[in-house]
């Protein structure tokens, strides 16, 4: 009895396993004759596409879209910074050893920047805790020319790449920014709403988005914090009149040539006041 | 019910805790982009609190809530004690870890991901660990459900299995199909970036792998409210299920249709070629059987209900239907909810028009509409239906009941629809404040403000339903016995294999992911293309 219920249930299955096999693969053969064959084909034909070349574009195995002629671009490139984010390099800013830079800070830096990253005089920048990316970006460009200096273009292009690495990895290990609510009460509201808010009506984001800590922004922004106050004016106001120009995709000239005298005096101050 | 009441019960709460704290969220968040709230918080405390709304409703209300009701229906449809509630409870406390170490580094502002990641950003590793053990206690569950099933069918041999269970064991085999991309996303490229592990990741294997989940997630989330419309509203109307086969096959279709698909949100990436965009968005097309099958069987079932009780004529039947009881007023808003949310999907599946509403506000609204719409409106109509059963208590009146699903459905149609409007204007989506000096965007002002009012209304409509629950455990009154799920017209006595479980069906689905995302995915590792730095936002 049990058998034949059991070839009663197969009997009664069987069209179903069929039926179903029937139904899904044809929805998808008539889904690969559709989108891979005919609708490539027909408007490949109208932009001058071969249909091999079309079926391949269609499938992803050669690049570009299968109904227009690819466009390439033989503008050379010219980029303002030489620094290209690459794994290789990401790996050996990772594998940098704060031990091996202190020997060279010891031996180079920390007459201007001090040994602990904290600089002896007001036009240069503190590099305590700052991100070692983006110091290691600033002396790859001072290196490459990307961006000069009376000292240090010399001072980088005597280091190779992996020394720079270290170096940055060194500064970047002392002691930490952190904020400090404190302090930042006493800033002016304008300004502390430029740093959070920036100014959407004349399409200023705001510094805190890239120059915080774990804020997103691009890997080689500076974190901005108890940072000398002479030496951010100087660069806002460099960046403004175009002199400075290794902010990649210029934006740092866009958003200074914005700012006023006022403003870049104020986020100068709170820059200078506001952390630990 | 032999005890799964507390089990059932703590799942639920939960997941309405979270949805009560992500509508306060969303109220804010609504609040902070209209011209009145310009300038408040900050894009960090905006972007903080969307990854807590988000995580909060699509990972926690949905999963502590689908654990909570397969395990009701488990128990109360098949008529047998939960197999494993040891493991079910284990389960339960290893999701709530997880969510403990989800929402901690979202507080401390550590996983600005959103709830979909975006990688190459990162959060902290704690975020996405936390997530997989939500995964992995759903995943127990799957196991008892499917236990709890096979259990039944070996005392019941050649027994159709109630529908009810049918269709949340479709949705736990679903469910395993669907976690399988998102695991493999985080853990063999996010949770490693988190780590320091690597430094670079394939955002467009990891937007690949994430979109083999994203759509059947969605399909996760909605199959509980289809179980209710099948099982319990027919009854709740006083009819009966039109027909036990077409919810059947629907179920079977959501498992195939939702996974193959996922292609449909990459159709703006550029790492896929159009064929594999266009066989998956063939493929989208197909989701509309089921939902087709079950607006009509539904509203066929209704019509028996309606002309039992006296109704006549093409249309009068409907007037004569019960609309006073909460679960076939819920089904009536979330039918014109999954309209209008229906055919803004068929806008969003088009590949040319997809490319006008991309990334707009468009988005949003359809995905609120669907989900926290016809969805949850749907959750809320099961708990009404369930909890006099897991109290032993009655309502005394069903009009809080009734007030808080109006408010939900008013609220929800008030806040989308000027954003499927805003959305054709170009409104972007993802961003924490507009410049409303600019005299585009201030056009969208009043817009925003009528949406924002929208949000208002469904804040107050989830504290009317979390009060509405919190009374019932007060109420005098005891529970009357009724039964809970319908009847079909033509109760099934003997279905085909096919129908009765999911052999079959998951040697389609392996096939159709493997024709669909095969390729796809083996170009990656065929050509490995540029990775993208690891952004670190921890």
């Amino acid at each position: 009895m049990a058998h034949t219920s059991e070839s009663e249930s197969h009997a009664l299955d069987q069209p179903w396993r069929i039926w179903a096999s029937v139904a899904i693969f044809g929805i998808v053969l008539s889904g690969v004759v559709l989108g891979v064959v005919i609708i490539p084909v027909v408007q490949g034909r109208s932009d001058g596409i071969d249909a091999y070349t079309a079926i391949c574009r269609a499938l992803g195995i050669l690049p570009g879209s299968p109904a227009r002629q690819q466009v390439t671009d033989r503008t050379p490139p010219a980029p303002v910074s030489q620094v290209v984010w690459t794994p290789d390099l990401l790996q050996i800013l990772a594998n940098a050893k704060p031990e091996r830079g202190r020997a060279k800070a010891q031996e180079v830096c920390v007459a201007c920047h001090g040994e602990q990253g904290v600089s002896a005089a007001p036009e240069y920048p503190h590099l305590a805790g700052q991100s070692g990316a983006a110091i290691y970006k600033q002396l790859n460009d001072y290196r490459t020319g990307s961006r000069t200096h009376q000292l240090m273009t010399d001072i980088a292009k005597a280091l190779d790449e992996p020394t720079l690495a270290d170096v940055a990895a060194y500064y970047a290990a002392q002691p930490k920014r952190n904020l400090n609510l404190k302090t930042l009460a006493e800033s002016p509201p304008a300004i502390v709403h430029l740093v959070e808010l920036g100014d959407p009506s004349r399409n200023i984001p705001p510094c805190a988005a890239c120059h915080r800590p774990g804020s997103g922004g691009p890997i080689e922004a500076p974190i901005l914090a108890e940072q000398g106050q002479e030496y951010i004016v100087r660069q806002l106001k460099l960046y403004a009149s175009g002199e400075r120009r290794n902010d990649v995709y210029g934006r740092m000239r866009t958003i200074a040539a914005k700012l006023t005298p006022g403003e870049i005096d104020g986020l100068a101050a709170y820059y200078r006041a506001g952390f630990r | 019910m032999r005890n799964v009441e507390r089990l059932c019960l703590a799942h639920f709460w939960v997941a309405f805790a979270a949805f009560l704290v992500a509508c306060f969220l969303g109220a804010w968040q609504m609040w902070v982009r209209s011209p009145w709230g310009a300038n408040v918080g900050t894009p960090g405390q905006y972007f903080m609190s969307v990854t807590a709304h988000g995580v909060s409703m699509a990972y926690v209300l949905t999963t502590f809530f689908i654990m909570g009701f397969g395990y009701f229906v488990a128990v109360t449809s098949l008529g047998r004690p939960l197999p494993g509630k040891v493991w079910a409870w284990v389960a339960f406390w290893m999701a709530i870890v997880g969510v403990v170490m989800v929402l901690v580094p979202i507080i401390m502002g550590q996983a600005s991901v959103l709830f979909t990641f975006y990688p190459p950003l990162t959060a902290s590793p704690w975020f996405y660990i936390g997530l997989v053990l939500v995964v992995v206690g759903s995943w127990v569950w799957c196991v008892l459900m499917l236990v709890a099933m096979r259990e039944w069918k070996r005392e019941n041999p050649g027994q159709p299995v109630p529908l009810a269970m049918f269709a949340t064991v479709a949705n736990a085999v679903m469910w395993l199909w669907t976690t399988v991309g998102v695991a493999a996303e985080l853990l063999f490229q996010v949770i490693p970036a988190s780590l320091g592990i690597v430094q670079t990741i394939d955002a467009g294997l990891a937007r690949t792998l994430f979109s083999w989940t994203l759509h059947a997630i969605v399909y996760f989330w909605l199959i509980p409210a289809y179980i209710a419309f099948y099982t319990l509203v027919p009854r709740a109307a006083g009819g009966r299920l039109y027909s036990d086969t077409m919810g059947r096959l629907t179920f079977i279709l959501f498992l195939i249709f939702s996974l193959p698909v996922g292609m449909h949100h990459l159709m703006m990436d550029p790492q896929h070629g159009n064929g594999w965009k266009f066989i998956q968005v063939l493929l989208t097309v197909f989701v509309s059987v089921p939902t087709l099958l079950t607006v009509f069987t539904i509203t066929a079932s209704l019509e028996i209900a309606g002309r039992l009780r006296g109704g006549r004529g093409v249309f009068g039947w409907i007037a004569k239907l019960p609309w006073e009881r909460p679960a076939v007023l819920a089904t009536g808003l979330a039918f014109v909810m999954l309209g209008f949310g229906g055919f803004g999907g068929l806008i969003n599946n088009g590949y040319g028009m997809n490319a006008m509403i991309h990334n707009t506000s468009w988005v949003t609204a359809h995905f609120h509409l669907i989900f926290g719409g016809s969805v949850v409106v749907m959750y809320f109509a099961i708990a009404y239906e369930i909890w006099p059963r897991l109290t032993g208590r009655e309502h005394a009146s069903p009009a809080p009941l009734r007030w808080q699903l109006w408010l939900w459905f008013i609220g929800m149609m008030v806040m989308t629809l000027p954003w499927h409007w805003l959305g054709l204007q170009g409104q972007w989506r993802r961003v924490a404040n507009f410049n409303y000096d600019d005299p585009i965007i201030a056009a969208w002002g009043p817009w925003v403000l009528v949406s924002l009012f929208g949000g208002l209304v469904l804040l107050a409509s989830a504290l009317l339903f979390v009060r509405n629950l919190a009374v019932l455990h007060r109420s005098p009154l005891p529970v009357t016995q009724r039964p809970l799920y319908a009847l079909a017209v033509h109760p099934p006595h003997r279905v085909p294999a096919a129908l009765n479980g999911f052999g079959l069906w998951n040697v389609l689905v392996l096939v159709l992911m493997l024709l669909a995302y095969g390729y796809p995915i083996a170009q990656f590792v065929i050509e490995p293309s540029p990775a993208a730095m690891v952004h670190r936002l921890h």
